[in-house]
C-alpha cells in the first residue's frame, strides 16, 4: 500500500501539535518514525488512523483521496495500528478480542468461531505464531498481548502495519521475535510504520527513517543516506544537551537502607531487596519498565506493604508506619505518574505547591492556613523553577507537561528531605527542562542529599548516578560504580533471559568463594 | 412449623417477589456491562408500574398496560442517554435526578391525572396473563413455583439465559462487554461506544418497564404512590454483587425472594413488621460485604486508597 | 434554551392539573414568602433551614470524594435519638436541649462513620453503604416509635410530646423557632472550615485526587471517617432541629418523607459543590416546596411538582458537567 501524508496540521488548543507534515510511506518497507515524546509521532498516527479527524490536509491512500470519519474507515482500507497501550478487553479470549469489531456473521448477527478459528489458524501457521486463541487476555504476557494486537490487524487484512513505541516493553526475545515477524510481513508486501525512540532499533530494522521534532517533520531519507549521529542530532535539534558532569564528592552516610525487603504483589517471583543510598550519592535502577521497579518505589513510599525486611530512613525504621510519617523522617518522591500521583488537577498551583509541607504544619496556625504565608511559598518556587504558569491561583491542570513537572520536582526538593526517591523524574518532558531537571538533582547530591534515581532511561542513569543497578524480573543485581560499567554491560543485565541471568548468578557466587 | 413454612403459597410468592427485582437487575445488569452507571433503577420501575396502571385503565387492556409500561421505561432510558451520553453528565447526577423525576411525576400524575392520591385501584384494572403449565403444575411446592405465574416471569428466566448467550456468542453482547470494560478499544476496531450505551440503557427502560408492569398489573391490580418501594436499590446491590453475570444473578435473586417470603412468613409468626421489611436490605449488605472482602483480598499489598 | 424548556415542561404539568398558571403562580408565591404576619415564609425559612443542614452535610462529604447519598437515615437516627433522649433522659431546659443535640450529632455522626469503616475495612462503596443503612434507621426507628416507645392515645407510630422547656424557643415577636440559628452556625463554620482549615483542605485534595493526597502524605483512613463523621453529625443535627423546634416529638417517617435528605443533595449538586453558594441553594429549593404546597391548596396542584423541578433543574445542570465521583478513580462500577 503507498500512502501519502498531504500537509497535515493539528492543533490542540493554542499547541500546533502537527505543523504541515507531509510524508510518503511506500510498500515493502519498515518505515521509521523518529522522535522525542511530545514530537507529533503519534498524533500523526491517530490521523492517518482516523483517531483524530481535527486535522488540515489530505490522506491519500493508493492515490485516492480519504478522508476518515472514524477508525473503522480506516481499517476497512486496510490500516491497522497497535497501539502502545494495548487496546484489549481483558476478560474475553484471544480470538474474542481478535474479532470484536469484525464479527464473521453466523445469522441475525450470531458469530461464526469457526470461520475466524479457520482464518486465524491459517494466519498463524503463514507467520510461525503460537498462541492459545481461547486464553483469556487478562491472563497473557505482555509480548503475547501484542501479538494478538497484531493478529488484529492481520486479521483484518491490513496492508499497513503501524506500530506505536512496541519494544517499551518487550523482553529481549520478545523484541527479536517482534522484529523477525516484521521482516516477514514486509516480505509478504506490507508497509511498516515503526514509531520509536530508540535509534538502534531503527539503524537495525528500518529501511526508511523519518523525524520529527516540534510538531513538524524534519527529514525522511532512507536507511542508507543517513547516519546513527545525523538522526540523533536531527531529533535533538540545535540546541544541543549541555553535558553536565557530576563533581567528585565522597559519600556521606547511609541515608536510605533496605534490608530484605521482601515487598509484596511484585509482578514476577524475585529475590528480597538489599539496598543503600548514601548522602551525596545517587544511585540509579535501571531496566526495562515493568520488571519491579514500581512497586519498589511504592514499598519504600509507603503505598504498598511489604512481608518482611527493614526500611530505614536516616536510621528510623519505617517499615511499619504511614507515608506522612515517612516523610518527616526524611523522604521526598517524585512521582512518575504526574498526573495522578504528583498533582490534583483541577486544584490551584498554590494547593498542590503546599501539601507536603501542610502535612509538616509549616503553613499552618492551629487548625488555619496561613494563606498569605502559601501564596508567597507558591510564587518563590514558580520563580525559582521557572515554571510557566499565570499565578500561583491557576489550575495545575492549566500548564504544560513539562510545567507540571517542574512544580512537582520544586515542591518536593523544597522539603530538602535527606532522601529524595525519583521516578522516571524527566519522562515526556522537553530537552530544557531535562536540563533542569538534572541540574537540579546533581546540586541535591552536593547539597548531602541522597537520591535513589529509578529511570527506564539508560543515558539518564549513566549521567547522573556514582552507582547503578539493574532491575531485571523484580531482582536487584549487585551495583555497579558507574565509571567501572559500561552502557554494553547494563543492556545486557537488563536485557538478560532469566535463565542466562541464574547461570551468572552462578558464576559470580563462584568467584565469591 | 416447616411444614406450615414452606407450602405451595410460599413457592409462589418467592417466584412473585422476585420476578420484578429480575427483570430490574437484568437491565441494571445490561447498563454494568456496558459501563454506564444507572442507579437510576428505582425511578424506572416506578414509571413502568405506573404506566402499566394507566395505560391498562384508558385503553382497557392489561396489554396496552405493559406496552405503556415498557414505553415509560425506554423514554426513562432515553433520558439517561441524553444527559449522560450526549451531554456529560455524571451517571451519578442523573440517575439522582432521574429518581426524583420517576417519584414526583407518578405521583403527581396520580393526582392530576387519575385524580387520586395514595392508591388507585379500579376494576378495570385486570391482571398479566398467567400460565398453567400442565404436569408441572402438580408438583408438590415446586409446582406452585413454576406455574401458574404472569408470563413476564417466564419471559424474564428466559432473558437471563438469551442475554448469558448474547454475552457470549453475539456481536451486540461483544460490544457491550468492551464498552464496559475498554471503551478506548473499542473505538479503536471502529465502534463508537456511545450507541453501544444507548442500546443498553434502551434494553434496561425495557426490562425496567416490565418490573413495574409485574408489580402494579400483576402481583396486585393498583398503584401506590412510591410502589417500587427500593426493589430499584436492592437490583443495584444484586448487579454489583454478581458483576452483572446474568445466571449468577438469577440464582441471586431467587435467594432474595426466598429470604422475603421468609420473612412474609416470619410476620404471621408474631415477628414485627419492620424487622421482616428490613431483611432485604440486611441481607443486600450482607450479600456486598461477602463480594467486597473477596474483591479486596485480590489487591495484593496495595494499601488501599480508593474511597469511592 | 434550558430556562424555555422548563417554563414549558411547567406549562404542561399545570395543564395535566387543569390549574390556571396565573392563579398557580400567585398561589405559590404567597406561599413561599407571604401569608398573614408573614406567616408562610416563617415556615419557608424553618424548611430551609433543614435542607440547608442537608445539603451541607452532602457537600462536605462530596467535596472529599466520598458519596454520602446516607444523609436520610443519618437524619432519622439523629432525630429519633433526640426525642428519645429528650423524654427518657429527665434532663429539662437548656440542658435537655443541649443534651439532646449532642446526642443526636453523635448518633447522626457514627451512622455514617458505619459506612465508612465498611468501605476501609470491608470495601463496601461509600454509595451503596450510605445508602443501605438509610433502611435499617428507617425500620428500627419506626418498630420503636410503633411499640416500645409509641404514644399510644394519640393513635399515631410516634412518640409522646416533649416537655415544652425542650421545644427551641420563637425568635421573639415571630413564629419561627431559633433552629434556622443553628444552622447559620454551621454554615459560617463550614465556610470557614472548607476555604480555611487544614482538615478543609485535606478533605478537598482527597476529594479531587485521592493518589495524589495519599501519596502526598494525607492519611485517607482519618481523614474519610473524620469528614463522614461530621457530615453525619450535620445530619444529626438536623433531625434534632426538625424533633425540638417543629413536630416537638419523632413520628415515624416525618423526616423521610419530606425528601430532605435528597433536597439537600439535590442542592448541593445545584451549585457544583460551591461552599457559599449553598445557603442561597437551600432557601431556592424550601421556596420551591413552599410554595408548591401553596399550589396545591389553593390551586389544585399537586405538590409533588416541587420534586420534578428538583430533579429536571440536575438534569440540565448535570449535563454541565456536575462530577461528584472526578477524585476518585473514575470506575464506573463504583466498587
Amino acid at each position: 500500500m503507498l500512502a501519502k501524508l498531504h500537509d497535515i496540521s493539528v492543533n490542540f488548543g493554542e499547541v500546533r501539535a502537527l505543523d504541515n507534515v507531509s510524508l510518503d510511506i511506500s510498500p515493502n518497507q519498515i518505515h521509521a518514525i523518529v522522535g522525542e515524546n511530545g514530537a507529533g509521532k503519534s498524533t500523526l498516527m491517530s490521523v492517518l488512523f482516523g483517531l483524530n479527524v481535527n486535522y488540515s490536509g489530505q490522506i491519500f491512500i493508493d492515490e485516492i483521496n480519504k478522508n476518515w470519519s472514524t477508525p473503522s474507515d480506516a481499517i476497512k482500507a486496510g490500516i491497522g495500528m497497535v497501539h502502545q497501550h494495548f487496546m484489549l478487553i481483558e476478560s474475553m479470549t484471544v480470538l474474542e478480542n481478535i474479532i470484536l469489531g469484525s464479527e464473521p456473521n453466523k445469522y441475525l448477527g450470531f458469530l461464526d468461531f469457526q470461520f475466524a478459528k479457520k482464518k486465524l489458524y491459517d494466519l498463524l501457521r503463514t507467520y510461525n505464531f503460537s498462541i492459545n486463541l481461547n486464553q483469556t487476555v487478562g491472563e497473557l504476557s505482555v509480548g503475547q498481548r501484542q501479538m494478538v494486537e497484531i493478529l488484529k490487524t492481520l486479521y483484518r487484512s491490513a496492508a499497513l502495519i503501524i506500530l506505536d513505541e512496541p519494544t517499551a516493553v518487550l523482553t529481549p526475545a520478545e523484541r527479536a521475535d517482534l522484529f523477525n515477524s516484521l521482516q516477514d510481513f514486509k516480505n509478504a508486501g506490507k508497509s511498516i510504520i515503526l514509531i520509536t525512540h530508540k535509534i538502534d532499533e531503527v539503524m537495525a530494522n528500518a529501511d526508511h527513517v523519518s523525524v520529527m521534532r516540534s510538531g513538524q517533520l524534519i527529514s525522511s531519507l532512507p536507511i542508507n543516506s543517513t547516519s546513527r549521529g545525523q538522526i540523533s542530532d536531527e531529533i535533538v535539534g540545535a540546541s544541543k544537551t549541555k553535558s553536565i558532569s557530576r563533581k567528585k564528592i565522597k559519600p556521606g552516610p547511609v541515608k536510605l537502607h533496605l534490608s530484605d525487603l521482601d515487598v509484596l504483589g511484585m509482578p514476577q517471583i524475585g529475590n528480597a531487596f538489599n539496598l543503600e543510598v548514601k548522602a551525596n550519592e545517587i544511585v540509579g535502577i535501571a531496566g526495562v519498565a515493568g520488571n519491579g521497579q514500581a512497586e519498589l518505589v511504592e514499598a519504600i513510599i509507603g503505598l504498598r506493604s511489604s512481608k518482611s525486611g527493614l526500611i530505614e530512613i536516616c536510621g528510623t525504621n519505617v517499615t511499619e508506619v504511614d507515608i506522612s510519617t515517612r516523610r518527616d523522617a526524611g523522604l521526598c518522591y517524585i512521582p512518575e505518574d504526574r498526573q495522578k500521583r504528583g498533582l490534583a488537577l483541577d486544584a490551584q498551583l498554590s494547593e498542590n505547591a503546599s501539601i507536603s509541607l501542610l502535612a509538616s504544619k509549616a503553613f499552618a496556625k492551629g487548625p488555619f492556613l496561613r494563606k498569605t504565608k502559601i501564596k508567597n511559598f507558591t510564587e518563590d518556587l514558580i520563580k525559582k523553577f521557572d515554571v510557566k504558569a499565570s499565578s500561583s491561583s491557576a489550575l495545575a491542570n492549566s500548564l504544560s507537561g513539562g510545567n507540571k513537572q517542574k512544580l512537582i520536582i520544586a515542591r518536593e526538593l523544597s522539603l530538602e528531605s535527606d532522601v529524595i526517591i525519583a521516578e522516571n523524574p524527566t519522562w515526556g518532558v522537553d530537552l530544557g527542562a531535562i536540563n533542569q531537571i538534572h541540574y537540579e538533582l546533581l546540586s541535591m547530591r552536593e547539597n548531602g542529599h541522597a537520591i535513589l534515581l529509578v529511570s527506564s532511561d539508560l543515558d539518564e542513569i549513566l549521567t547522573l548516578s556514582d552507582r547503578v543497578l539493574v532491575m531485571f524480573e523484580s531482582e536487584l543485581s549487585h551495583s555497579f560504580r558507574t565509571e567501572k560499567v559500561t552502557r554494553e554491560e547494563l543492556g545486557e543485565l537488563m536485557l538478560m533471559k532469566a535463565s542466562e541471568k541464574k547461570k551468572r548468578k552462578r558464576q559470580i557466587s563462584h568467584e565469591a568463594i | 412449623m416447616l411444614a406450615d413454612l414452606f407450602d405451595p403459597a410460599f413457592a409462589d410468592s418467592v417466584a412473585r417477589i422476585a420476578v420484578p427485582i429480575l427483570l430490574a437487575s437484568l437491565g441494571g445488569a445490561i447498563c454494568h456491562r456496558a459501563g454506564v452507571f444507572n442507579i437510576a433503577l428505582e425511578g424506572f420501575i416506578l414509571m413502568g408500574a405506573f404506566a402499566a396502571v394507566l395505560g391498562t385503565f384508558m385503553l382497557g387492556h392489561v396489554f396496552w398496560g405493559v406496552l405503556s409500561a415498557i414505553l415509560a421505561g425506554v423514554f426513562m432510558g432515553l433520558l439517561f442517554a441524553e444527559f449522560h451520553l450526549r451531554r456529560p453528565g455524571d451517571a451519578i447526577v442523573v440517575s439522582i435526578a432521574l429518581n426524583l423525576i420517576g417519584l414526583g411525576l407518578t405521583t403527581y400524575l396520580l393526582r392530576a391525572v387519575l385524580g387520586v392520591s395514595g392508591v388507585f385501584q379500579d376494576e378495570a384494572l385486570g391482571k398479566i396473563i398467567e400460565i398453567n403449565i400442565p404436569l408441572i403444575e402438580s408438583l408438590p411446592v415446586l409446582g406452585s413455583f413454576l406455574s401458574g405465574q404472569s408470563i413476564l416471569f417466564y419471559i424474564s428466566i428466559f432473558l437471563v439465559f438469551i442475554l448469558h448467550y448474547i454475552y457470549s456468542r453475539h456481536k451486540l453482547g461483544f460490544w457491550m462487554r468492551a464498552a464496559g470494560e475498554n471503551p478506548l478499544a473499542l473505538k479503536t476496531v471502529g465502534i463508537k461506544p456511545a450507541p453501544v450505551k444507548l442500546l443498553a440503557l434502551v434494553l434496561c427502560g425495557i426490562c425496567c418497564g416490565l418490573a413495574g408492569a409485574q408489580l402494579s398489573i400483576s402481583n396486585v391490580s393498583l398503584f401506590v404512590e412510591n410502589m417500587s418501594a427500593g426493589r430499584g436499590w436492592i437490583a443495584v446491590v444484586i448487579v454489583l454483587v454478581t458483576n452483572g453475570r446474568p445466571i449468577p444473578l438469577l440464582g441471586l435473586v431467587l435467594l432474595f425472594g426466598f429470604v422475603d417470603s421468609l420473612s412474609l412468613r416470619l410476620q404471621g409468626f408474631g415477628f414485627p413488621q419492620q424487622f421482616t421489611e428490613m431483611m432485604p436490605y440486611i441481607a443486600s449488605l450482607i450479600a456486598l460485604i461477602f463480594v467486597s472482602i473477596r474483591r479486596i483480598k485480590d489487591l495484593v499489598g496495595m494499601r488501599g486508597y480508593d474511597n469511592g | 434554551m434550558t430556562a424555555l424548556s422548563l417554563f414549558l415542561i411547567l406549562l404542561l404539568l399545570l395543564n395535566l392539573a387543569d390549574a390556571n398558571f396565573f392563579e398557580a403562580s400567585q398561589a405559590f408565591l404567597k406561599s413561599a414568602f407571604g401569608g398573614r404576619k408573614y406567616a408562610y415564609l416563617y415556615v419557608t425559612i424553618s424548611r430551609c433551614a433543614l435542607i440547608t443542614g442537608m445539603a451541607i452535610a452532602a457537600l462536605i462529604a462530596f467535596r472529599a470524594g466520598l458519596i454520602n447519598i446516607g444523609g436520610e437515615g443519618q437524619l432519622v437516627i439523629g432525630g429519633f435519638i433526640a426525642a428519645f433522649i429528650s423524654i427518657y433522659s429527665g434532663v429539662t431546659g437548656v440542658a435537655g436541649i443541649t443534651l439532646a443535640i449532642l446526642s443526636a450529632m453523635i448518633g447522626g455522626g457514627l451512622w455514617a462513620v458505619l459506612a465508612g469503616l465498611m468501605k476501609l475495612k470491608l470495601g463496601v462503596p461509600i454509595l451503596v453503604g450510605t445508602l443501605l443503612l438509610n433502611y435499617p434507621a428507617r425500620y428500627i426507628t419506626s418498630y420503636f416509635v410503633s411499640h416500645p416507645l409509641r404514644d399510644v392515645s394519640s393513635g399515631m407510630p410516634q412518640t409522646h410530646l416533649l416537655d415544652k422547656s425542650l421545644w427551641l424557643p420563637f425568635v421573639e415577636g415571630t413564629r419561627l423557632d431559633i433552629g434556622f440559628m443553628f444552622i447559620l452556625i454551621v454554615y459560617a463554620f463550614v465556610l470557614v472550615y472548607s476555604y480555611r482549615t487544614v482538615p478543609g483542605y485535606h478533605a478537598k485534595m482527597t476529594g479531587l485526587s485521592i493518589e495524589f493526597a495519599a501519596t502526598s502524605g494525607i492519611n485517607i483512613f482519618n481523614t474519610t471517617l473524620k469528614t463522614l463523621a461530621f457530615s453525619g453529625a450535620i445530619a444529626g443535627l438536623v433531625g434534632a432541629i426538625a424533633v425540638l423546634g417543629i413536630h416537638h416529638r419523632f413520628t415515624d417517617g416525618m423526616l423521610v418523607q419530606p425528601l430532605y435528605a435528597w433536597t439537600g443533595i439535590v442542592a448541593a449538586l445545584l451549585i457544583n459543590l460551591v461552599p457559599w453558594a449553598i445557603l442561597p441553594a437551600g432557601f431556592f429549593f424550601a421556596s420551591l416546596t413552599s410554595g408548591a404546597s401553596g399550589m396545591e391548596r389553593t390551586a389544585d396542584v399537586p405538590k409533588e411538582i416541587a420534586i420534578i423541578i428538583q430533579g429536571i433543574i440536575i438534569l440540565f445542570v448535570a449535563a454541565r458537567a456536575t462530577s461528584i465521583a472526578s477524585g476518585s478513580k473514575k470506575k464506573e462500577e463504583g466498587s
